[in-house]
């Protein structure tokens, strides 16, 4: 069942209107199979189409285009990558996609496989920097999102120690999170984030903050877990080498205004290693063409 | 969400709207009260001030002398605390000494409710302008003085220790990286002690002085006479806001002007 | 010292001074026997009743305080103390909090706020005696005049400074409102409500005093002004600072316990 799901009452133009997929397929047209994977029961499909958001500023009256005639689409399970500079407007659209930034022109649509209770998909949300509540505990933390998301008391115990066991921190429930290193709070931002089984994974530059070490530990283990986990997962970062090792997709972006200049599929298998040559030399390649668009721009 | 934008008609609107609806609440009160007599409405309130402007006082002087006065006695209060509690404060500062022993009296002026002070130095002093006057700035001396310390403490000894290694002349090194740190600090500190001081102004001529606003409120206070009282009341708080505004707001711009400086 | 780790607004600081010199109490302690020296050596030059010395301060306030009749009296006080700074903490908050989250509350009513601040207290006192003659409201009535405006602009200022960040972040996961203040907001705003606490306490005494002292019935103030009447300096001085020792033991004991209790979970992190 597709749901179009545009936030209310900014859109003042729509594009083409698209067509609801069938009940029983759950895939889009044109993408390879993807099934749920095993333990999971949901993940959705985002569709990005024409969309454009502006700012004004309210002194000087002035309008900028943050967003100028974005169009993505993200298959279910799919592990999309956008890669730009900073400050153009990549967090803004995860912002868009996540429902609490409001849009001026264009469609986003989110298609669930399962009805969720009514308010739209699970949306799960890493941020740069782990935004964990230090008066509490890491269970507590975990607690707040679940009430949030209205997930029944009796199931809390179990998902807060699955998830945790799953980031590779059991045992650090009665923890405080400045008790933690940077790497581990991100982690438990990470558990925080699949406790609430997202259909969607949203994850704004994740590892940028910490260091290189345990970033690339931290890749490694995103990887492990979304094996496991699999909700449809839109990463946005600056590393094109992070990238590169973690999508099945990469969307690049130059910015002012910020627009999509390129889509590549990410077709080497997995496990994937970082040092592969595969990946390097698609690494090289991209880079290459990604500082010619936006070189350009300066 | 962003924030919704605020334009400014829209804050005008909110700011004329407010003040509108006070003038209402106001007048909507007086009217329920009419028969006790209890709450003159604003139009009675500004008629008896412009009345009270034309009419001398209980000693036969001008209402215009009574302002002048409790003006005059602000200022000299005012300039003196500043001074005094400048020095303290920079005293405290820079030498150890002066630091312990001022620490262990200055909170405890603090904690004196004013009505003790001032109660304290007029029966001291006896009804005179000097008692008066000791008085108020006996009050905000201290809360000065805590301020410019606390300023002197929250100094950025890096930037010291780098005009020291350029070879700084001390003077040098006072004026250009000790004071302009220190000018946030005494700039709050002199916003608090203006309103403070005319505060403890009108306690002051209450209690102990002749002449003045704070003089004449209390005289018709004893009158039991509500409008009046309430006339002069609003004389001093508008007198005190308008001054307030006049002298503080164009020194804020000039004085925080590198901070405002777009620093995206 | 607990008195570091709890952020202070700046001008708080000024009570906070007091209790860290308290740490290295030997040069203090030396500078305040030193004080009570001059102190003893000046008074001598007067009459007791005009110029009292320590010892007879001393002597005073506990002749004050072992006249059962005279616990009446405090208690009086007390109780308007402990009325007005509870209505004052209570609509302060609430001004406060609703200014700090929607715009058009705090652009309509910061006008008010500050018209209200430069208001001596003096000034409501004579007024509310005016309007509700000598009852237990006026002194209340002008507590809370004075006192609500210092709160509102304390939690008003708190609640902006609390980080968008986590309230972004709560807002993501589709937490309600009730939810995000419960969990976000007004933790971070508990020390801007300690502080708020510990102001509104300290000022609601000494607008008590100034409140009672136009024959408001019997308290603490209104033996203040009597004394004053009689020229007696002596008598009003220790009713004057006993009431102080009193109020500073309650803010000491009674206060900072309830804030260490509250924050008590800072003490369990690492750093």
């Amino acid at each position: 069942m597709t749901r179009i799901w545009s936030r209310k009452g900014q859109v003042r133009r729509q594009s083409a209107y698209l067509p609801p997929t069938p009940q029983t397929n759950r895939r889009l047209p044109g993408f390879p199979r993807q099934g749920p994977k095993p333990g999971r029961t949901a993940s959705s499909a985002i569709t990005v189409d024409g969309l454009i958001k502006r700012y004004s500023e309210p002194a000087s009256q002035a309008e900028f285009i943050v967003l100028s005639d974005i169009s993505l689409t993200i298959g279910e399970g799919e592990f999309a990558s956008i890669v730009g500079p900073s400050g153009c407007g990549k967090s803004t659209l995860l912002n868009i996609i996540a429902g609490i930034e409001s849009y001026e022109g264009g469609v986003v649509a989110i298609h669930p496989n399962a009805v969720v209770g009514g308010a739209g998909p699970n949306i799960g949300y890493v941020f740069q920097t782990p935004r964990l509540l230090d008066w509490l505990t890491v269970e507590k933390n975990i607690h707040f999102v679940l009430e949030a998301q209205n997930v029944p008391r009796s199931r809390w115990p179990e998902l807060v120690a699955t998830n945790l066991a799953m980031v590779g921190l059991a045992g650090q429930e009665r923890n405080y999170p400045r008790n933690l290193s940077g790497g581990m709070q991100q982690r438990v931002a990470i558990a925080r984030a699949l406790a609430i089984e997202p259909d969607i994974l949203l994850m704004d530059e994740p590892f940028s903050h910490l260091d290189a070490i345990t970033a690339r530990k931290l890749r490694f283990d995103l990887v492990d877990v979304l094996q496991r986990a699999g909700p449809t997962i839109l990463f946005v970062t600056h590393d094109l080498a992070e990238a590169v090792f973690l999508s099945d997709k990469i969307y690049m972006m130059s910015t002012k205004p910020a627009r999509i200049f390129k889509r590549v599929r990410i077709d080497i298998p997995r496990p994937r290693q970082p040092e592969d040559e595969h990946i390097v030399e698609l690494e090289k390649t991209l880079m290459r063409e990604f500082f010619s668009v936006v070189e350009a721009k300066d | 969400m962003p924030p919704r934008q605020f334009l400014p008609r829209h804050v005008v609107a909110l700011r004329v709207s407010s003040i509108l609806v006070l003038l209402l609440l106001w007048w909507m009160a007086s009217e329920a009260m009419r028969d006790t007599q209890i709450l003159p409405g604003p139009v009675a309130i500004g008629r008896t001030i412009i009345a009270d402007l034309r009419t001398p006082g209980p000693y036969g002087e001008s209402p215009y002398f009574d302002i002048g006065i409790t003006l005059a006695r602000i200022f000299i209060a005012f300039t003196t605390s500043m001074l005094l509690g400048t020095a303290i404060g920079l005293a405290m500062g820079l030498n150890w000494l002066c630091e312990r022993s001022l620490l262990a009296i200055i909170p405890l002026t603090l904690t004196t409710p004013t009505i003790l002070m001032v109660f304290l130095v007029i029966m001291w002093f006896g009804y005179s302008e000097i008692g008066g006057l000791v008085a108020v700035i006996a009050v905000v001396t201290p809360y000065v003085a805590v301020n410019i310390f606390e300023g002197t403490k929250a100094m950025d000894k890096s930037l010291i220790d780098m005009a020291t290694a350029f070879k700084a002349k001390r003077y040098q090194s006072l004026r250009k990286v000790y004071l302009p740190q220190l000018t946030p600090y005494l700039f709050s500190a002199f916003r608090y002690a203006f309103g403070l001081t005319w505060k403890i102004v009108a306690l002051a001529e209450t209690f102990g002085l002749k002449y003045g606003i704070g003089y004449m409120f209390f005289f018709w206070f004893q009158q039991f006479n509500i409008a009046q009282t309430l006339a002069w009341i609003i004389m001093f708080v508008a007198l005190m806001l308008i001054l307030e505004h006049a002298v503080f707001a164009r020194l804020e711009d000039r004085v925080f002007a590198w901070r405002t400086a777009h620093a995206r | 010292m607990l008195a570091e780790k709890i952020p202070y607004p700046t001008f708080l600081a000024s009570l906070s001074p007091f209790f860290a010199s308290l740490r290295p109490i030997a040069p203090s302690a030396l500078t305040l026997a030193a004080g009570l020296v001059i102190w003893k050596l000046a008074s001598l030059f007067f009459l007791p009743v005009f110029f009292p010395g320590p010892d007879m301060l001393a002597r005073r306030i506990i002749e004050i305080y072992s006249q059962p009749s005279n616990y009446v009296v405090v208690a009086e006080t007390l109780s308007r103390i402990f009325e007005g700074f509870l209505i004052s903490m209570l609509i302060g908050t609430t001004l406060g909090l609703s200014m700090g989250l929607k715009r058009s509350i705090e652009i309509f009513f910061d006008s008010w706020i500050m018209v209200l601040l430069s208001f001596p207290a003096i000034c409501w006192a004579f007024l509310s005696v005016l309007w509700f003659g000598i009852s237990q409201t006026a002194p209340v009535f002008t507590i809370v005049l004075v006192v609500f405006p210092f709160v509102a602009m304390n939690i008003w200022a708190g609640t902006k400074a609390v980080e968008s960040d986590l309230i972004a972040m709560g807002k993501v996961y589709r937490a309600n409102r009730f939810l995000l203040l419960r969990s976000v907001l007004i933790p971070q705003l508990m020390p801007y409500i300690f502080s708020s606490l510990r102001t509104a306490l300290s000022l609601s005494w000494k607008i008590a005093l100034v409140g009672e002292a136009f024959g408001v019935g019997n308290g603490v103030g209104q033996q203040l002004i009597n004394w004053f009447q009689d020229g007696r300096v002596d008598m009003m001085l220790a009713w004057g600072v006993g009431f102080m020792i009193l109020m500073v033991l309650i803010d000491l004991f009674i206060l900072r316990r309830w804030e260490r209790c509250v924050f008590a979970w800072r003490s369990r992190i690492a750093t």
